[in-house]
């Protein structure tokens, strides 16, 4: 029985710290006079970690329902509230340090930041197409706002008519794919369209609106077909925005992706512990080689890369792709090598972008032949560089190479072995150009020997991420435990 | 009252027309409103479907399109306006300091 | 009296639309456009949306076609720097497109099972105001959140200097 407005509000507080947060900004934008002042960014950091903290004190084990069904408060919401508050904390992190981002109005990049923030919070949580359509809205439209906030650089400005291009293209689709659902079933509640669909028999209209509804939700963890804004827009974004696109809105893509088709399109099998498809889209095929298409592109153009940027672009579609094999196997230990590779990439995928960050602070470039030498330049930049990128790979001992056995695991155990073949094959092609940087950066000389300096500040959050990526090489258990959890109560 | 069939084949017809506008023109203005086309399509099928079950959802649904609308045009356009002052061109073809 | 008025409106519309898509100049485009919407809302009449007819109308037709107008003038390309549009591939597959997406919409419209229908009252101003301030009231509140969000993000981008 899903709770009412008045009565949801207190399991709202994550929210309702970031909506606070957002008011207050606009306050501060309007009354403060410097507008290149910290406060805007301590403000967001205070907000975002009350929203963290009270995500975090959330009971996971209530699945409850909120707002008449709007929204959902489940171990599986909870989990992508930390990650994407998380995420962007870090992003705050990085986006004080950023050069491309000082002398420009803070603020607002702040409230747009926080938008998004809440637009994830509600995507990953929402329970009926009404909601998840606008909350998907509110990450986007903020988004597009961020990737062009660097006014006045021709690629800043590109990027973000390119989004909205497609972008609005992409929701187009998929809304037109909801109209097709509520058609079919008369409601807009995800779990009644789900029961709607078990018991129903038009297979043609059903399909189409799987097909459309992939659409937007495909473009919003970059995968082939529907990637091909993303390289453009994290080049030319800010690259704080760049890192805050490819972690906080892929995390939560995938979430609302996981929610919508297997509350739509599968039911649980409680006594065989897997999801049964219950209508008659048969997508588990459709999206293993939606998987093996984009974990390929990826790799593949990744290698011919020359700038750094867009190289962890590229490989970042691939990381949706390796990710997506754990979506097709309709195992709850799939969805739960999604999660915990989530977090794995999460602190890999920030770090390897916030070493970009200063390394461009210091050289103005983002080419990788800029980084020669950086092994003597900036040594603890460059180690920490070099430890990102191997977890990217996925080498042991480091954090990516146990979410990747999380996932080949899976997808070996249900024998998908073509699909696993694919991606050992990809892994040892994504070895050859993050080798490559590294190798760039430690045994090639340096065009101009100057040290970089990286002062204590950036230091400590470098290691903040590089720890946790060491250290989940070794020691996972915890986290597989809570992402197991997170799985548990999405069968409901 | 008729039947929703018809109203679905218009707002399919209506939504094939903006898609194809959004895919073969190259003015920046005239694809943002093939994307207009789009979603007062997706509108046209939600009304007909709420008013033949006798829903208001399908009414709710219309209308926050029609607010995403309103904020994904604003949005779109001081883009556009952004792109137009650095470039002199509203040819979405001629944006190449990125590769399209 | 509903097929006829519908067969008028629709037809409207769907002119309305081709002549967006077609023409050159984007003034011509937005002024068809709000024929266009023009007549979509007279089609949410005929199916009893009465709130959203009005909606369409003033918001839409009225509200956000201004804005695309006053962009149009504002920017004021010259007649000899609009993009030159020639049949290429890529048009001539969003022709494609349309026509398949047509198709397939005719295909649908016939094999669409849809449920019972009712005659409560779905679209007039009390019907969707109860709904929107009981049901869907989060959905609404947040539909504030990215009106505040774009209303910023438009001045901000729009402005010569941040």
């Amino acid at each position: 029985m899903p709770l009412g407005n008045f009565a949801s509000l207190i399991h709202f507080l994550p929210e309702l710290a970031v909506t606070a947060t957002i008011l207050l900004l606009v306050v501060v934008h309007v009354a403060g006079k410097n507008r290149q002042s910290a406060a805007p960014a301590l403000l967001s950091l205070a907000g975002v970690g009350a929203a963290l903290l009270l995500a975090a004190l959330q009971p996971a084990s209530a699945g409850r329902s909120l707002f008449e069904g709007m929204v959902a408060l489940d171990g599986f919401a909870i989990f992508f509230k930390a990650l994407t508050a998380l995420a962007t904390i870090v992003v705050i992190f990085m986006s004080m340090d950023s050069g491309e981002l000082a002398g420009r109005s803070q603020a607002e990049y702040y409230i747009f930041l926080l938008s998004v923030l809440l637009g994830m919070f509600l995507l990953t949580a929402s329970t009926d197409i009404v909601m998840l359509y606008l909350s998907l809205e509110l990450v986007s439209i903020p988004s597009y706002l961020l990737a062009g906030y660097l006014k006045g650089r021709e690629s800043s400005t590109e990027a973000a008519m390119k989004y909205v291009v497609y972008g609005a293209t992409a929701s187009g689709v998929m809304i037109y794919g909801f109209s097709l659902l509520y058609g079919l079933t008369g409601t807009t509640q995800i779990g009644e369209i789900g029961r709607a669909l078990a018991t129903g028999d038009a297979p043609l209209p059903v399909l189409l609106a799987a097909v459309m509804v992939t659409v937007g939700f495909g473009f919003k963890i970059a995968a082939v077909p529907f990637h091909m804004w993303s390289p453009d827009v994290y080049e030319g974004a800010p690259t704080p925005i760049t890192a805050f696109l490819s972690v906080g809105p892929k995390a939560a893509g995938f979430a609302v992706l996981v929610r919508f088709f297997y509350t739509v399109f599968a039911s649980p099998d409680v006594a065989a512990g897997v999801w049964k498809i219950s209508s008659r889209v048969d997508w588990t095929l459709l999206f293993g080689v939606l998987s093996a298409v984009t974990m390929s592109v990826g790799n593949l153009v990744a290698v011919n890369q020359t700038n750094v940027k867009r190289l962890l672009a590229y490989s970042s579609i691939a990381h949706a792709g390796y990710m997506l094999m754990g979506f097709v196997l309709l195992t709850p230990a799939g969805l739960q090598a999604i999660l915990f590779y989530l977090v794995v990439y999460l602190f890999m995928n920030l770090g390897a972008f916030y070493v970009v960050i200063l390394v461009a602070n210091g050289t103005r470039s983002e080419n990788i032949s800029d980084y020669s030498g950086l092994g003597s330049r900036a040594p603890f930049a460059a180690v920490s560089l070099a430890i990102f990128l191997f977890a990217l790979t996925g080498i042991p001992p480091f954090s990516g190479f146990i979410g990747k056995v999380y996932l080949f695991a899976e997808v070996i155990n249900r024998g998908v072995y073509w699909l696993a073949v694919v991606a050992a094959l990809n892994s040892v092609v994504s070895l050859y150009y993050y080798a490559r940087i590294v190798k760039v950066m430690f045994l090639e000389d340096p065009k101009d020997s100057t040290e970089l300096p990286v002062p204590l500040f950036p230091r400590s959050v470098l290691c903040f991420l590089a720890i946790p990526t060491l250290l989940l090489g070794v020691y996972w258990e915890p986290v597989a435990r809570v992402a197991a959890n997170s799985v548990k109560l999405l069968a409901f | 009252m008729m039947e929703p069939t018809a109203y679905l084949l218009l707002s399919g017809i209506l939504f094939g027309i903006g898609v194809a506008g959004v895919v073969a023109r190259k003015n920046a203005l005239i694809i943002l409103m093939s994307v207009e086309i789009m979603l007062n399509a997706v509108n046209v099928a939600f009304i007909a479907v709420g008013s033949h079950l006798g829903d208001p959802t399908g009414s709710i649904f219309a209308f926050m399109v029609m607010t995403v609308a309103a904020a994904e045009a604003a949005v779109g356009l001081a883009i556009l306006i952004a792109i137009y002052r650095l470039k002199e061109t509203i040819d979405i073809t001629e944006l190449s300091v990125l590769k399209w | 009296m509903e097929p006829i008025l519908f067969i008028i409106f629709g037809a409207i519309a769907v002119g309305g639309a081709i002549m967006v898509v077609t023409r050159k100049h984007p003034m011509s485009s937005a002024l068809y456009l709000i024929l266009t919407l023009f007549a979509v809302a007279a089609l949410f009449v005929l199916r009893q949306a009465h709130f959203l007819a009005a909606i369409q109308v003033i918001v839409y037709a009225g509200a956000v076609m201004v804005l695309f107008i006053f962009v149009i003038m504002l920017i004021n390309v010259p007649e000899n720097k609009l993009p030159m549009e020639r049949l290429t591939g890529l048009r001539l597959l969003g022709v494609v497109a349309a026509g398949f997406l047509i198709l397939e919409s005719a295909i649908l419209a016939r094999r669409f099972a849809m449920p019972a229908g009712s005659t409560a009252d779905a679209g007039s101003v009390q019907a969707v105001g109860r709904a929107l301030f009981t049901d869907y009231l989060l959905a609404f509140e947040i539909t504030s959140v990215l009106l505040l969000a774009a209303v910023i993000g438009a001045i901000a981008l729009a402005k010569r200097k941040i």
